[in-house]
């Protein structure tokens, strides 16, 4: 089919399309006023006096179970209305529990009226429009329970969604009377059509209900939507309104399509308002990742479900529409699926990266504390893992989406598979070094900062770790980089503490007690020194510990903080040479006493 | 409140008077021979000049009590089951008026007219089918408007406990099953108009009677609804002039940091209703239930003095010194702050057993 015929198709349907609606808006009335006086007839007779007493009683028998039902649940229900709700957020929770609550009562009231109607025996037709009355008064309730939760009229603080108090009241009458038009359209018609056969006052009555409820519509457009309540980024109730009337042009041209064009442009109104209202749910938070995560997620499902109720009233079969022929359709489900999939990995990726960046953003930048960094080791690790996760979400999604699209990734898969084997075998190494350098990260071996010695005889400060190596200052200066296959044992000299210990040569003739005593004292100075104290962990104690010819070792030792063992020890020098000069006692100066004994 | 205590007699008063009837109707379903032969013992002594005069002076001061207590109403703050109580109410005297009148009127205008069953189903069924749906509305209305009345009474009452699971359904039944009756024995009035001519001449001669002095009743009716209207009006009126009268503002701070304004001589409860503040009212600020007490934390001088109704409510519920009843305690004063002593989700069982809602 062309687009020319396609087109002219569209022209003629729509042409008769409005010649019907010509006729029903020139016939309907005088029809309408026909079935209302035959309707008024039919009431005024004994039928009629029973249907009402009927209907009487299966109201009553409907409100009865419900305030049976109330009697119990009003409790749980003020409860929830009365629930201590600072935000939108904690506003939701309760709101849902007062609206299942009502949703049951509503429920048992619907059941229970439509069920009694089963018990009489109505006069021909009237069950019909009985159960239509009850279905009509049930979508109304239905819709006002709907408001009530989201708009909550009167009550600021169970609003969920951004609307000053004095319009709310409003927003909801509008609303409601929306639904009441559209209801209205939807039953009243289709029961004047089939029990009356009054085609032209159904088409009029049809015609009536969505006018007057486009109207109001677009009254709401300009009225709520044209304020402006922040930066104006583009017009929003003009948009608003035209697709108003956009869906109430396409209804002149063709019903189906109204409904098609009322959808479409439902998805689209959400979709303009969807990021003002998730965010209204996160406002007092700084916190701007989850709401995004919740916004990509609802504007999906909001799409989702336009197409879903689009298929409904199009009472297009999903099961046959999924085996269907046409290659359009199987096209645009697998679209769905492949957007299905990007959604999902979107709201995974989305999710993990929060997670890790909220963790990395709580790790102190390197360096601004001394010492080596615990932070490091996160800092390296994180983004490895956050980059490992969005290469194989990537490569999971193209392939599951080549899958959903129906191409064949078997042999993709294979062929990646021997390509595989061959790179896997040329990267031997590299893989070895990857692998054991996240063993050796998970394991804390070293962090940036440290003092370590590989097995193979490296050594120096980590200054940087990478994925395949990292890199070894020797205190001289050389840089080594050593891959992680190669590091070996290390010996990592910077943990927890080390012990230094030192020599003291003194003259052989000096008091061990005394010197010993002065040691500790020189030990005590250090450790109340604001300066050296803090570095130390075990103070300066001295023993004799070999006596030479001529010469007695005292044996020094302390315990330091890693790194600190140097400074410790040249204060721990001065500090000792300094007392020994005021106890008089030089160090042994090596001189060997030769006793000559003369010639006789 | 000796007058709420006179409301409810007359109300009960006449729902006895209305179940009575719709025990005769439900025994349409068995015959309408059934219904004449109870009619003598189900409404019969309500034919007694004493018990007739009752019943109407009843009805009067109940429709006066409620147009009165609700032009002394401060606030349209109010909830919900006094919105529907006086919906229900406002509209049940101008449906029923024209069953009352043809009954108790035709009687006394036309001699020998019988008001039987017969009688007025033939009209309602086959005659005048349109009089038969004012009725139904107004079972509706009547016994809703009862109901809800004998409801809020009663699940006060420690009573309420041991029979309440007995009052629900039969106050749903019997207007059900009267409705039931009435279908039936109009379907057996349809069919005896249709097969019994003897019957049906007896019925239209007696019709004939009452159509002749229908323009007097109509008339009468008029006037009737007139007076009714201008005395709705009237306590409209005084409604509005009472809410206008007085515009300061005054303000309470709640505990949880909720805080109401409104204006000079409303109750606290109205002012918390009118500011969306949760607060538990199970008797709808009738003083009986003691559920909106609140414990006055500052600016007791700045409320209404205590009744002694008052007092004894808080004494029957065990409340503290401090404590007031919100729907009672007017602020006259510019602010006061409150504690509210129950939780907003408190039902009728606090009103029935304060002692277990006692906060520890």
């Amino acid at each position: 089919m062309t687009m020319a015929s396609w087109s002219m198709q569209a022209l003629d349907a729509t042409r008769e399309r409005i010649e019907v609606l010509g006729r029903d808006l020139v016939q309907g009335p005088a029809e309408l006023a026909d079935v209302i006086g035959s309707t008024k007839a039919a009431m005024m007779t004994g039928m009629g006096v029973r249907a009402f007493t009927y209907v009487v009683i299966l109201l009553l028998v409907g409100i009865g179970i419900e305030w049976l039902y109330w009697s119990y649940a009003y409790a749980a229900s003020r409860a929830a209305q009365s629930a201590p709700t600072a935000s939108p957020r904690q506003a939701l929770r309760p709101g849902l529990r007062r609206f299942f609550l009502r949703l049951c009562g509503l429920f048992l009231f619907a059941v229970a009226a439509i069920g009694a109607s089963a018990a009489f025996s109505w006069p021909r037709g009237v069950q019909e429009l009985v159960i239509a009355a009850t279905l009509f008064l049930v979508v109304l309730r239905f819709a006002w329970i709907v408001v009530a939760l989201v708009l909550a009229p009167g009550q600021p603080r169970l609003r969920l969604v951004p609307v000053a108090s004095g319009r709310a009241g409003w927003l909801a009458a509008l609303a409601m009377a929306v639904v009441f038009l559209f209801s209205l359209g939807r039953f009243v018609p289709e029961l004047v059509e089939r029990l009356a056969g009054a085609s032209h006052a159904a088409g009029f009555l049809r015609f009536a209900a969505v006018t007057l409820a486009s109207l109001l519509l677009l009254a709401t457009a300009f009225i709520f939507f044209g304020r402006r309540t922040r930066a104006p980024r583009f017009p929003r109730a003009f948009v608003l309104a035209l697709l108003v009337m956009l869906a109430y042009t396409s209804w002149l041209m063709s019903p189906m399509w109204g409904a098609i064009a009322a959808i479409g442009a439902a998805v689209i109104a959400l979709q303009i308002g969807l990021r003002e209202l998730v965010f209204f749910f996160w406002r007092e938070d700084e916190d701007r990742v989850l709401p995004s995560i919740v916004l990509s997620a609802a504007r999906f499902v909001v799409v989702l479900a336009g197409l879903g109720i689009a298929a409904l009233v199009l009472e297009a079969p999903l099961a046959s529409l999924a085996a269907a022929e046409s290659p359009l359709i199987r096209l645009g489900l697998r679209l769905i699926g492949v957007a299905t999939l990007a959604l999902l990995t979107h709201v995974i990726w989305i999710t993990l990266r929060t997670a890790i960046d909220q963790r990395l953003s709580r790790v102190p930048p390197p360096g601004t504390h001394r010492g080596p960094d615990p932070s490091s080791r996160l800092l390296t690790l994180l983004p490895l893992l956050r980059v490992t996760s969005a290469v194989l979400l990537l490569v999971m999604l193209v392939l599951t989406s080549l899958w959903a699209l129906g191409l064949e990734i078997t042999p993709v898969l294979a062929g990646a598979g021997v390509v595989g084997i061959a790179l896997g075998f040329g990267a031997q190494a590299l893989v070895r070094d990857v692998i054991a350098g996240v063993f050796y990260l998970a394991e804390d071996a070293f962090r940036i900062g440290e003092y370590i010695e590989s097995g193979t005889n490296t050594k120096g400060v980590v200054e940087r770790i990478t994925l395949r190596t990292v890199a070894l200052r020797h205190h001289n200066g050389p840089l080594h980089f050593v891959p992680y296959g190669a590091l070996g044992t290390v010996r990592n000299t910077s943990r927890d503490w080390v012990i230094e210990k030192f020599n003291l040569p003194l003259p052989v003739d000096v008091d061990s007690e005394k010197i010993r005593k002065m040691i500790k004292k020189v030990g005590e100075e250090m450790a109340a020194d604001p300066e050296v104290g803090p570095a130390m962990i075990e103070p300066l104690k001295g023993k004799l510990y070999r006596i030479d010819p001529g010469v007695k070792i005292f044996r020094c030792k302390f315990r330091t903080a890693p790194g600190n063992q140097f400074d410790v020890r040249a204060q721990a020098y001065k500090r000792i040479e300094a007392a020994l000069a005021r106890m008089g006692v030089g160090f042994a100066d090596g001189k060997q006493t030769v006793l000559l004994s003369a010639p006789a | 409140m000796k007058l709420r205590g006179l409301r409810l007699v007359t109300g009960l008063l006449l729902m006895l008077f209305v179940t009575g009837h719709m025990a005769n109707l439900m025994l349409g379903m068995h015959s309408l021979a059934a219904m004449e032969h109870w009619r003598p013992w189900l409404m019969g002594p309500w034919r007694n000049p004493l018990l007739q005069g009752l019943l109407v002076c009843s009805a009067l001061i109940h429709i006066a009590l409620g147009l009165y207590s609700m032009s002394q109403r401060r606030s349209l703050a109010m909830s919900k089951t006094d919105v529907i109580q006086l919906c229900l109410g406002l509209v049940t005297p101008p449906l029923l008026l024209n069953h009352a009148v043809v009954m108790h009127m035709a009687g006394e205008v036309t001699p020998n007219f019988d008001a039987t069953f017969g009688e007025f189903l033939a009209v309602y069924w086959s005659f005048s089918p349109g009089y038969a749906l004012q009725q139904l509305c107004v079972v509706m209305v009547v016994w809703m408007h009862a109901a809800v009345g004998l409801y809020s009474w009663l699940v006060l009452k420690p009573l309420w406990k041991r029979i309440g699971g007995l009052v629900l359904p039969v106050l749903f039944a019997i207007p059900v099953l009267a409705l039931i009756g009435f279908a039936e024995a109009g379907k057996e009035v349809v069919e005896k108009l249709a097969n019994d001519p003897v019957w049906r001449a007896h019925i239209t001669e007696n019709l004939k009677k009452i159509v002749q002095v229908t323009d007097p009743l109509d008339a009468l009716q008029a006037r009737i609804l007139l007076v009714y209207g201008l005395l709705v009006l009237s306590a409209a009126g005084v409604l509005l002039w009472r809410m206008l009268r007085d515009r300061a503002m005054v303000s309470v701070a709640y505990d949880e940091g909720f805080s109401a304004r409104g204006r000079r001589g409303l109750s606290i409860l109205e002012l918390s209703l009118a500011n969306d503040v949760p607060h538990a009212h199970v008797c709808s600020a009738r003083g009986r239930c003691g559920t909106c007490r609140v414990h006055v934390e500052a600016g007791a001088d700045a409320l209404s003095p205590r009744s002694s109704f008052e007092a004894y409510t808080l004494a029957r519920v065990g409340a503290g010194a401090n404590d007031r009843l919100a729907c009672q305690a007017r602020v006259v004063g510019p602010a006061v702050a409150v504690t509210r002593v129950l939780p907003a989700y408190a039902d009728a069982s606090a009103a029935r057993t304060p002692e277990e809602w006692a906060t520890p």
